[in-house]
């Protein structure tokens, strides 16, 4: 009976680590399965290596993830973000593909507008600017533009 | 039978009223920037126009064919960002028209450098309801720049609210660098800076 009692005591510690770990998993990679907030779509001209789940900022604070990126025709790359609740994006809105640093990670910032209208929940940002290609605008600073 | 046939002639005018708007509206966001561009570049090209002398009176006549398909309105307001909704009438139409002056006073020579020996690619155009892009590249002999319009159908005329030059975009440009104008002073200090900045493009020039 007590050794009965010991093992059930055990199993109730590693089901116990065995959620921790997956909470951890979850939340330190930021996979939130349920996903909250709401999706708005965005194509660009070029990403050039923005990855899925890469972060959305707003003044450098962070309010959402690229949920997906998918080729969209004519060559674009339409990608989808998904954004805090409480956060209001105007029809004027402007994304744009920035990187953190020189040769940081790829992200999408986001200038909210302010205009009469809001994009709602599954909507759509129009403007846009594309990754600008900073190797390549050293390079030809360096070596001279033919 | 006859008043079917009045009916006929009556639906007649109507119809052809139809015609002649949808054609008005017909003319494409991508055909509006051509003609726009092209009656520009005939200009700046021409002759009877040319040398320094003349600079004045080209870069006036040039305005002219712009300003028509330019919302300086729409362009200022969505630079300007939040501060906007504060400003009183006056001082939107004031703001307006420094930007207008700011816009014309930077791009007015580079665009005179720019003009010998180009040509103007139209690869297509992108529409979206009353919103429309039109990307065009400027091809010179040895540089490809792409530079897109951004247009809104404005009561039935396509007006050009932001540029894009190589993916930098005018607006969002602007809004930062006003944005922290205005957080690190004032609105009327950025005024006074756009201002002086105008004043500094011109005696430059």
């Amino acid at each position: 009976m007590r050794k009965g009692n010991l093992e059930l005591v055990v199993g109730a510690f590693v089901l116990l680590g065995l959620g921790c770990l997956a909470y951890l998993a979850i939340h330190l990679g930021k996979m939130e399965i349920m996903g909250s907030g709401y999706p708005v779509s965005v194509t660009f001209d070029n990403i050039s290596g923005l990855k899925m789940g890469a972060a959305v900022e707003v003044a450098g604070v962070e309010v959402g993830r690229v949920e997906s990126i998918q080729l969209s025709p004519g060559d674009r790359a339409s990608v989808t973000l998904r954004l805090e609740p409480g956060l209001k994006l105007h029809d004027d809105a402007i994304a744009s593909i920035r990187t953190k640093g020189i040769i940081g990670d790829k992200f999408v910032k986001l200038s909210p507008g302010n205009s009469e209208k809001l994009i709602p929940p599954g909507g759509k940002i129009r403007d846009t600017e594309a990754a600008i290609d900073l190797e390549e605008l050293i390079s030809s600073y360096i070596h001279g533009k033919v | 039978m006859f008043r079917l046939l009045t009916r006929t002639y009556a639906v007649i005018p109507i119809f052809i009223l139809v015609l002649a708007v949808s054609t008005a509206m017909a003319a494409s966001p991508k055909e509006v920037a051509k003609q726009v561009i092209d009656k520009a570049l005939s200009i700046l090209n021409d002759p009877a126009y040319a040398g320094p002398a003349k600079k004045q009176q080209r870069h006036d006549l040039v305005k002219q064919i712009v300003d028509r398909h330019f919302d300086y309105r729409e362009m200022a307001k969505r630079s300007l960002g939040a501060t906007w909704n504060s400003l009183s009438n006056p001082q939107r139409d004031e703001f307006v028209r420094i930007f207008a002056e700011l816009l014309e006073a930077s791009y007015a020579d580079k665009i005179d450098r720019y003009v010998k020996n180009v040509r103007i690619d139209y690869p297509g155009e992108r529409l979206d309801g009353d919103y429309a892009e039109v990307p065009t590249v400027v091809v010179r002999p040895n540089d490809r720049i792409p530079l897109t319009y951004r247009l809104h159908n404005e009561s039935g005329t396509w007006m050009v609210y932001d540029v894009v030059i190589e993916g930098v975009s005018l607006v969002s440009n602007y809004r930062s660098q006003f944005s922290r104008v205005i957080s690190e002073s004032s609105y009327a200090e950025l005024v006074k800076r756009l201002r002086t900045k105008v004043n500094e493009q011109r005696g430059g020039a």
